[in-house]
């Protein structure tokens, strides 16, 4: 499935990125078994050497431990550690993003909070 | 005898002249065991005199190829571990045998060969081994190339162009072949192509070869990340190339609007980044090749 990689980042980004977003959503709960180096490498048609970049990085931040012979596992506290950062880089970048946009457009601030507002009530936002 | 070697195919101040031109200008190069390396570069550029030249099938003018620290040249001890697949062509003298006899000629010649890999990968192909090379099509002649490749076991094995011809499916399927062999067996192997960008994850290392001349050496995707394309108002992207002293690689103008890839790290690129006027963009290995060696052509 090397076409869900897209070239606008690096790949060894996109698979940290990846197993991040597995564990966002709950598919790898704390201290389960997250895909090897080599099954990562397959199933992206990659250089094994990327894809355990893309590990190692999230062993660096503490969010995957490693079980000497078996594997790699999700560290207790990930899912904590991840919300809290992707939290910050959703205020540092798309919030950003959104209000740069906003400038172009010439939508002040006003109109921008009232948009904000009514999508979070169409999301039911608590 | 192991598929793999912890020797170091090396190039030292490699020069290559036919008559009066030089193709291969004063090259350093290290293959180092356990890589896949991508050697890219334009029609011309010297790939596969650089890849004949490294296992020995071509002399060269001035300099040194060593292998484990000893001469390549002649050397049957140094030439059974690498393996160069060239790519085959109708006319060459090796397109007017018959495959089975192109493969038995493998098997003579590389110590390390596998002729039950070989035969299982022929299958898969779905080539007719009794058909002369030369009467097949230019994708089945890669298909071949890739088969004498993979089953050669060579610890350090050379592919000149293996991608030409084949489709995309096919193409997706050799890179496929390719990772499992070296994950399996942790060959090296060094894969010249210019179809880039498919091939560009499969590839840890790349080697970019310009009108002779090594531009770049490097881990993929660390040569990738000192890029980006900058763009933004004329003056805007101007002040910023001069006030950080930047070299516009490949510039683009659409009236008042300037683009342009820039080389430099994550420092520059995250102040690059605060500027509201600009817009900062990432590249691939393609983009980053067409800005290294594209001396303008691009332009059209």
């Amino acid at each position: 499935m090397k076409g869900m990689l897209n070239d606008q980042s690096l790949i060894y980004q996109q698979i940290a990125q990846l197993l991040e977003d597995g564990i966002l959503r709950g598919e790898y709960p704390e201290d389960s078994q997250v895909p090897s180096t080599n099954e990562l490498a397959r199933a992206f048609n990659i250089n094994p050497a990327t894809a355990a970049k893309g590990i190692n990085r999230l062993v660096d931040e503490g969010l995957l431990y490693k079980r000497r012979g078996i594997g790699m596992f999700v560290a207790p506290g990930a899912l904590k550690t991840l919300r809290a950062r992707r939290k910050e880089a959703f205020a540092r970048d798309q919030v950003r993003a959104l209000v740069r946009e906003a400038r172009r457009l010439n939508v002040t601030r006003e109109e921008l909070l009232q948009l904000v507002a009514g999508e979070a009530d169409k999301e039911e936002l608590p | 005898m192991t598929d793999h070697t912890t020797r170091n195919l090396c190039a030292k101040g490699l020069n290559k002249r036919y008559g009066s031109q030089q193709v291969l200008h004063d090259l350093n190069l290290t293959i180092e065991p356990g890589h896949i390396y991508g050697l890219i570069g334009r029609n011309g550029a010297g790939k596969t005199t650089l890849l004949s030249i490294l296992t020995g099938q071509n002399p060269l003018t001035s300099g040194q190829v060593t292998y484990g620290g000893e001469p390549v040249w002649e050397n049957p001890r140094a030439l059974a571990d690498l393996c160069f697949a060239r790519e085959l062509n109708a006319t060459a003298e090796t397109a007017q045998i018959s495959v089975k006899e192109f493969l038995y000629a493998g098997q003579l010649f590389c110590p390390h060969w596998d002729k039950q890999f070989a035969d299982s990968l022929i299958e898969t192909f779905g080539i007719d081994r009794k058909k002369r090379i030369a009467k097949l099509s230019k994708g089945q002649m890669s298909m071949v190339t890739i088969t004498a490749a993979l089953a050669s076991r060579a610890p350090v094995t050379l592919l000149d162009e293996p991608a030409a011809g084949l489709d995309v499916v096919i193409r997706e399927k050799f890179y496929r072949m390719l990772l499992d062999e070296y994950t399996k067996t942790g060959r090296t192997f060094v894969v010249s192509t210019h179809i880039i960008e498919e091939a560009a994850s499969v590839f840890d290392r790349v080697i970019i070869l310009d009108e002779g001349h090594i531009i770049a050496d490097a881990p993929t995707e660390e040569l990738v990340d000192q890029f980006r394309y900058l763009s933004g108002g004329k003056t805007a992207v101007d002040a910023a190339l001069a006030a950080r002293g930047l070299q516009p690689l490949q510039v683009q103008e659409l009236g008042p609007h300037k683009m342009t890839a820039v080389r430099g790290d994550a420092e520059l690129f995250a102040a690059l980044a605060e500027d509201p006027a600009l817009s900062l963009s990432g590249m691939n290995l393609q983009n980053v090749f067409v800005a290294l060696c594209g001396h303008g052509d691009e332009e059209g």
